[in-house]
């Protein structure tokens, strides 16, 4: 390419720059600027009518990679797509689609599946994938060590038989109607480095990108996987993951150019990019998990499901989601997404801001005035929505005392049972099958709960849910009924909004997607000029 | 000089000692733990307590304490819990962004503190005083984290002069680098340097009133000889007190600068390390501040016995 | 012993309280003082000057300035103008209960460590351990320990301002006892104790004026970083550092939000710094 490059004349900027430049300045602005180098790395892309390639796309996230829950559902998991790749991944009607298995067959009984795999896929570290590692990927979810939320799942599985290198039959103890949320969720990492892998020393799979350098609390670096399996994919030739906590900085980079793609910004910061003409905005819709108040049901007061469902009455979720969420999400009083099966507007609808409905049902339950505590995460966000519920409490005769917490301490009570009467937090797992949440998200497990709910209804309907070796016929959908009609009723988990996952991307960039679990894929990934 | 140094050595060392037995002993008050916070969010009970073992959390705390001492003395730091990585190459990492940044805002610190007081201490001309004056005070009144995002916002945002946030190596890029150091150092040294020049000033004239300074005029000594080679040393030794602690106040600020500019120096681990639990990174790094400090301040009493030969070397 | 063996003592109770008064009445003393009072009678008067519930909130979120909310409201529609009011009044109780606190402790001991060469040595130790640990760290083992509220924040404060009181008047002293006063005194015969408290500590008081409009304003800063980390007083509980650090996240989009906190942070620290000054200036006279 010969094309004649023209010197730009000094733009009103380059002259303000000059103007202003102070003496330490001046020195620093005569090099290389940081500010152009940043946004010149898409400069090498070739100009032609194909998809360009080239390029480093840098993403910015607000929560650093931790490798210990690489087999887990995370704050951060963008790592996961981009360095291996899952069995099958769903489409937007959620239909398996091929990735390392080309082919599957459920046994008539639903307790087996026969897998075919793909035949031409490399390891980063040049060795083949052959059926041994996903046998080796599904004992990995099952050690307890992993943490893996579909742990339950993957413990069905309880043999397997291998017929050849790329031909694998799961044999389960019971139907599972999630499998394929199973394979949707569980990467396939290569069995001789999978310590390294949650150490954080060493990534090796069969992904697109292979993992390059970590800087803790700064940044991930990959560069392209040219044994790739999908021909000509990737297109960029490297991905940067940059980590930036504050929120006021995450938006700062985005607008500078600096970053290209985030996952994690504010909903009231999506408003203000809103206008931007230099920005893309697209809403998933499995949400971005749901936000919740959960009820430890063995506090004072709260035993009574009546005060439970007066608190559900007391919430205006109308303004929760507009100030709290920037209007990005909606109000529900489901856990479901309305990418779930589960999901039905009569559900989502069932609690609305009704003071005197709260206020009634408080009387009924022989309470006038009642004081509660209720701890929230310490963060900015946390500490508003908490504030907003506690307002709207109030002003039914439930007064709350706040009990900042930092999350590690909130981990910690929530997982030893010793939750006060009330908090706040989300939770995920909401987005596939109905059952994935019963039996894989802590809030809502049937067995054991933050809440100390137990009822033998409840897990009656969970466990004949799950094992199903079906998720989408009629009957299926009756007993997701059944366990929305039992959440609504018992409100030891008060929904009260999916928050939107909000994708915020440059213009130039193009392909990125998410996964079910928002695990980010760039196959096909490009920037433009 | 080296009987003053034999002197504070072994009180040096006891400090160090005992900072290492408070940091152990705090990090286990604080309540949470690095097995929870290890498992994530929706772990069974048998998936912490298998963590738990892993880690040997469940052994008794004084042999933990013994153990921790033991890694210590043996130079071997070991593996951290939950960022990931060994901990000696975390901190090693950390320590050179922070080191950057604290050197950057002390360079900056005292090339803006010397002037103004000088200027503000020396000047007859009011408007120039009320200037300094003005300007002095506005950067203490406003808190760092606000002048912080002000920074980025004209800086980065409007003017697209600086990045907005983010680290480059110096070995790699140094024109870069520097350009990603210029507004994290400058937010974090803004604060001490108005401190500074306040004391600096103070002093200064301080020193002006004095009757050595009065005879010395009356001598024929210039001004400008009078400030520079009269006042102005006799101002330094508290100056440079305050500057020690405001070491502290960087180091101590770095945590906030850090986080606005994404820089990932200390300040980013041992935030993380804390909102993780991450026991072995926060003690080792805990410790390793107090030892930094510790030789600071070493140095600037040294500083100080050197400057103002009034204090005995004992 | 006789009297006149020694200098004439440079300070006495009495002079100093006119010198200080006569310090305010400069233009700096009396600036500082009227933004100081100004914010302070504010603060004080708060539940009669606005009738609003600081906590109340509405669908009006983030508003400009208006007849109903002269400052505006912050994200949860709250009204800014009873919040700041409110908010000036925490912040003064919180300061103005842990810097004496500071002081004290860190005086106390430094007067101690000129007692004897070891006490200085352990004195010393301590103000280097105190000061070599991270802020976010004390504040987070106190917050944890305590559980939230205004008492973690007065400690962490107090805690803060300790080394610094400690070691300027240790500095000071230092110089004061090696000036020709303090020998003659120590040479006349005068007790260690005496000559270091009538003598030396007068003499040396003058850094700790500074010290305390600094440790004064640094103590608004310290309540906002803890507010930042999310380690301040409960909320909803109003404090000037709390609705600083949620209208950061609009300064691009709603910077009237920032405003009214922000001008009242500054006339606070302005008001003790101007103060400081001018006493420091009264007493060089």
């Amino acid at each position: 390419m010969t094309a004649l490059i023209r010197p730009p004349a000094p733009s009103r900027r380059a002259l303000l720059r000059a103007g202003l430049a102070g003496a330490g300045l001046l020195t620093l602005a005569a090099c290389r600027s940081a500010v152009d180098e940043v946004a010149n790395t898409s400069a090498t892309a070739e100009s032609s009518d194909t998809p360009r390639k080239g390029g480093v796309l840098s993403v910015a996230t607000g929560v650093d990679f931790t490798p210990s829950l690489l087999f887990a559902q995370s704050a951060n998991t963008l790592v996961q797509r981009l360095v291996f790749n899952t069995l099958t991944r769903y489409d937007d009607r959620l239909r398996p689609q091929p990735e390392l298995a080309t082919a599957w067959e459920v046994a008539p009984d639903g307790t087996g599946v026969t897998l075919k795999l793909r035949e031409d896929v490399l390891f980063h570290s040049g060795r083949r994938f052959t059926a041994d590692d996903v046998v080796f990927a599904v004992k990995n979810l099952q050690n307890p060590a992993r943490s893996a939320q579909l742990r339950s799942t993957a413990a069905a599985v309880t043999d397997f038989r291998k017929n050849g290198d790329f031909e694998l039959t799961l044999l389960f103890a019971h139907p599972v109607s999630n499998l394929f949320d199973l394979f949707e969720f569980m990467i396939v990492p290569d069995s001789d480095s999978v310590e390294d892998a949650v150490a954080g020393t060493r990534l090796i799979g069969t992904g697109p990108f292979t993992f390059t350098d970590r800087k803790p609390g700064s940044s991930l670096t990959f560069t392209r996987n040219d044994r790739y399996w999908n021909p000509g994919r990737p297109y960029l030739d490297g991905v940067e993951i940059r980590i930036v906590p504050q929120a006021e900085s995450l938006l700062s980079s985005l607008r500078t150019g600096q970053t290209h793609l985030s996952y994690n910004v504010r909903g009231k910061d999506v408003a203000t990019l809103r206008s931007d003409p230099q920005f893309r905005i697209k809403q998933y819709d499995t949400g971005a998990g749901a936000y919740y108040i959960g009820v430890n049901v063995t506090a004072e007061h709260v035993g009574d499901k009546r005060v439970r469902q007066a608190i559900a009455w007391a919430v205006d979720r109308e303004r929760f989601v507009q100030q709290a969420l920037g209007g990005y999400g909606s109000v529900s009083s489901v856990p479901w997404p309305k990418s779930s099966p589960a999901f039905t507007e009569a559900g989502a609808g069932h609690y609305r801001h009704d003071p005197e409905k709260a206020r009634a049902l408080l009387k009924e339950a022989g309470l006038d005035r009642i004081t509660l505590p209720f701890a929230h995460s310490n963060d900015p966000g946390a500490t508003a929505t908490a504030q907003i519920l506690q307002y709207d409490l109030q002003q039914v005769g439930i007064d709350t005392v706040l009990q900042p917490t930092d999350s590690p301490t909130m981990q910690k009570q929530l997982i030893s049972q010793s939750m006060p009467a009330l908090w706040t937090l989300s939770h995920g797992f909401a987005q596939l099958h109905p059952a994935t949440l019963a039996v894989s998200a802590y809030p809502f497990n049937e067995a054991r709960n933050s809440s100390h709910f137990t009822s033998p209804a409840y897990t009656d309907v969970v466990q004949r849910a799950w094992n199903r070796g079906d998720s989408d016929s009629p009957e299926a959908k009756a007993l997701y009924q059944q366990i929305t009609d039992v959440l609504l009723d018992e409100e030891f988990v008060i929904d009260l909004a999916i928050a939107g996952l909000v994708e915020v991307a440059g213009r130039k960039v193009q392909g990125a997607t998410l996964n079910k679990f928002g695990y980010l894929n760039l196959d096909d990934a490009r920037l433009t000029a | 000089m080296r009987t003053f140094l034999l002197k504070r050595l072994p009180s040096g060392l006891l400090v160090l000692a005992l900072a290492s037995f408070l940091v152990f002993l705090i990090l286990r008050l604080i309540p949470g733990d690095p097995a929870t916070s290890l498992a994530g969010p929706d772990a069974s009970p048998a998936a912490v307590e298998a963590i738990r073992a892993q880690l040997g959390l469940d052994q008794p705390l004084f042999g933990q304490y013994l153990g921790w001492l033991g890694r210590l003395l043996s130079g071997d730091l070991g593996p951290s819990y939950a960022i990931g990585g060994q901990v000696a190459d975390l901190i090693g990492n950390g320590l050179g962004a922070t080191a950057q940044l604290a050197l950057g805002a002390l360079l900056l610190v005292v090339l803006i503190a010397l002037p103004l007081a000088v200027a503000g201490a020396t000047t007859r001309s009011r408007p120039l005083a009320a200037v300094i004056q003005a300007v002095t005070t506005a950067v203490l009144a406003v808190p760092p984290f606000v002048t912080g995002v002000l920074l980025v916002l004209v800086l980065a945002v409007s003017l697209r002069l600086l990045p907005a946030g983010g680290h480059e190596s110096l070995l790699a890029a140094p024109d870069l680098a520097l350009q990603y150091l210029a507004m994290p150092a400058l937010c974090l040294a803004l604060p001490s340097a108005a401190v500074l020049a306040r004391y600096l000033k103070d002093g200064i004239e301080r020193a002006l009133a004095e009757d050595y300074v009065r005879t010395a005029t009356a001598l024929g000594v210039s001004r400008r000889r009078i400030v520079w080679r009269h006042a102005l040393p006799n101002a330094l030794p508290s100056a440079v007190t305050v500057l020690g602690l405001q070491i502290g106040h960087l180091i101590a600020g770095a945590v906030l600068v850090e986080r606005i500019f994404a820089w990932p120096g200390l300040g980013q681990l041992i935030e993380q390390g804390v909102a993780r639990r991450d026991y072995p990174v926060v003690q080792d790094l805990l410790l390793l501040v107090v030892a930094v400090y510790v030789a600071v301040q070493l140095l600037t009493d040294l500083a100080y016995a050197w400057l103002d030969p009034r204090i005995r070397w004992e | 012993m006789t009297s006149t063996t020694l200098p004439p003592e440079p300070r006495t109770d009495r002079t100093d309280r006119n010198r200080y008064l006569s310090a305010l009445r400069s233009w700096r003393g009396l600036t500082g003082l009227a933004l100081v009072g100004a914010a302070a009678l504010a603060g004080l008067l708060a539940p009669l000057l606005t009738g609003t519930d600081p906590n109340a909130q509405s669908a009006l979120a983030l508003a400009g300035p208006s007849a109903e909310h002269p400052f505006g409201t912050d994200d949860l529609g709250r009204d800014l103008f009873s919040r700041v009011l409110h908010g000036i009044g925490t912040d003064l109780a919180l300061i103005v209960t842990a810097v004496p606190v500071g002081a004290l402790l860190g005086c106390s001991a430094a007067l101690l460590a000129a007692t004897s060469r070891w006490a200085d040595l352990a004195v010393q130790r301590a103000f280097d351990l105190l000061l070599a640990f991270p802020g976010l760290i004390l504040a987070l083992a106190v917050t944890a320990v305590l559980g939230p509220g205004r008492w973690p924040v007065v400690i962490v404060i107090a805690l803060a301002e300790v080394p610094g009181f400690g070691r300027q008047l240790r500095a000071g002293i230092l110089v004061q006892r090696e000036r020709e006063y303090a020998l003659a005194a120590r040479v006349g015969g005068a007790s260690r104790a005496r000559v270091l408290l009538r003598h030396v500590v007068p003499n040396a008081v003058d850094p700790l004026i500074v010290q305390t409009a600094v440790a004064l304003s640094l103590g608004v800063f310290i309540e906002g970083a803890m507010s930042f980390l999310g380690l301040g007083v409960r909320p909803p509980e109003p404090t000037l550092g709390s609705i600083l650090s949620q209208s950061v996240a609009y300064l691009a989009t709603d910077p009237t939000f920032a405003a009214a906190p922000l001008a009242a942070t500054t006339a606070l620290v302005l008001g003790f710094t101007l103060i400081a000054e001018a006493l420091n200036r009264g007493i060089r006279r």
